[in-house]
């Protein structure tokens, strides 16, 4: 088994707001450096529900699948199949858990596994994913984050 | 993001863990930006813009091979970032041997 990246933050909104954001509200965070085409003006779509598919869709009609939910449990758990830039059966998994920490504070963890069924290439995939949620988590942080003044 | 960064800085360009993995790929030998891209989590439109960015700061090197651009280490800057960290590492280790003798003295006198 090739180790997981596990991840775990906390996000200054309430827990309802925070999966709400992740998963409805996908399309106002989600970077275009973290798709298949990269295109200015796509569309993300989470579908929320069990068996729902995550996909980018161009402004020409373009569809690329990154996966396929696989536990809807709003607003405390979601997971995911995730294959973005690879083939379907190269799917890792990406779990989601989402607790609240206070009334306006939201812990999110996160567990990416299933690297071994990329044989070989699991591990340095794994390494070069854990640059990509680097740089991903943040735009969520920002978008999720309400600000008490307001 | 890139654009923020002051252009030139080796250090700021990598600062981004996907053009530390883009450095990591071409330490292995030269490649297009379609096969960097096969290898990351990210849009090709991206790696080219983080390419440009390592570019700027001396890291890496483009030429043509047919219609394709090839991108490989630049030598040059990869050894300017290797002295430098020498260099630091150099004054590092003095200043601690320096520590280093002079607490065993105060320790002899003690």
């Amino acid at each position: 088994m090739i180790e997981p990246i596990r991840l775990s933050f906390e996000v200054e909104c309430a827990l309802d707001h925070a999966f709400e954001v992740w998963t409805s509200g996908i399309s106002q965070w989600w970077p275009a450096d973290h798709t298949v085409s990269g295109e200015h003006g796509l569309t993300v779509v989470l579908e929320g529900r069990q068996g729902g598919r995550i996909f980018e869709r161009s402004s020409s009609g373009e569809v690329h699948v990154w996966g396929e939910v696989i536990i809807w449990e709003p607003p405390t758990r979601l997971a995911y199949t995730w294959h973005l830039k690879r083939s379907v059966a190269e799917a890792t998994e990406v779990d989601i858990r989402f607790q609240a920490a206070s009334e306006q504070t939201t812990r999110v963890e996160i567990e990416h596994r299933g690297w071994e069924r990329l044989g070989n290439e699991g591990e340095p995939w794994r390494d070069r994913n854990r640059g990509g949620w680097a740089t991903l988590l943040p735009h969520y942080v920002t978008a999720a984050t309400v600000d008490p003044s307001t | 993001m890139s654009s923020q960064l002051p252009p030139g800085d080796p250090f700021g360009a990598l600062g981004d863990p996907n053009r530390r993995a883009i450095v990591e790929l071409l330490g292995t030998g030269e490649r297009s930006v379609q096969e960097i891209a096969d290898h990351l989590p990210i849009s090709r439109p991206a790696v080219s813009r983080h390419l440009s960015v390592l570019r700027q700061a001396g890291l890496v090197i483009e030429r043509p091979r047919g219609t394709r651009r090839i991108y490989q280490l630049d030598g040059l800057g990869v050894e300017a970032v290797r002295a430098y960290l020498e260099h630091v590492w150099g004054e590092a280790t003095t200043s601690f041997q320096r520590l280093a003798v002079g607490s065993s003295r105060a320790d002899d006198e003690g």
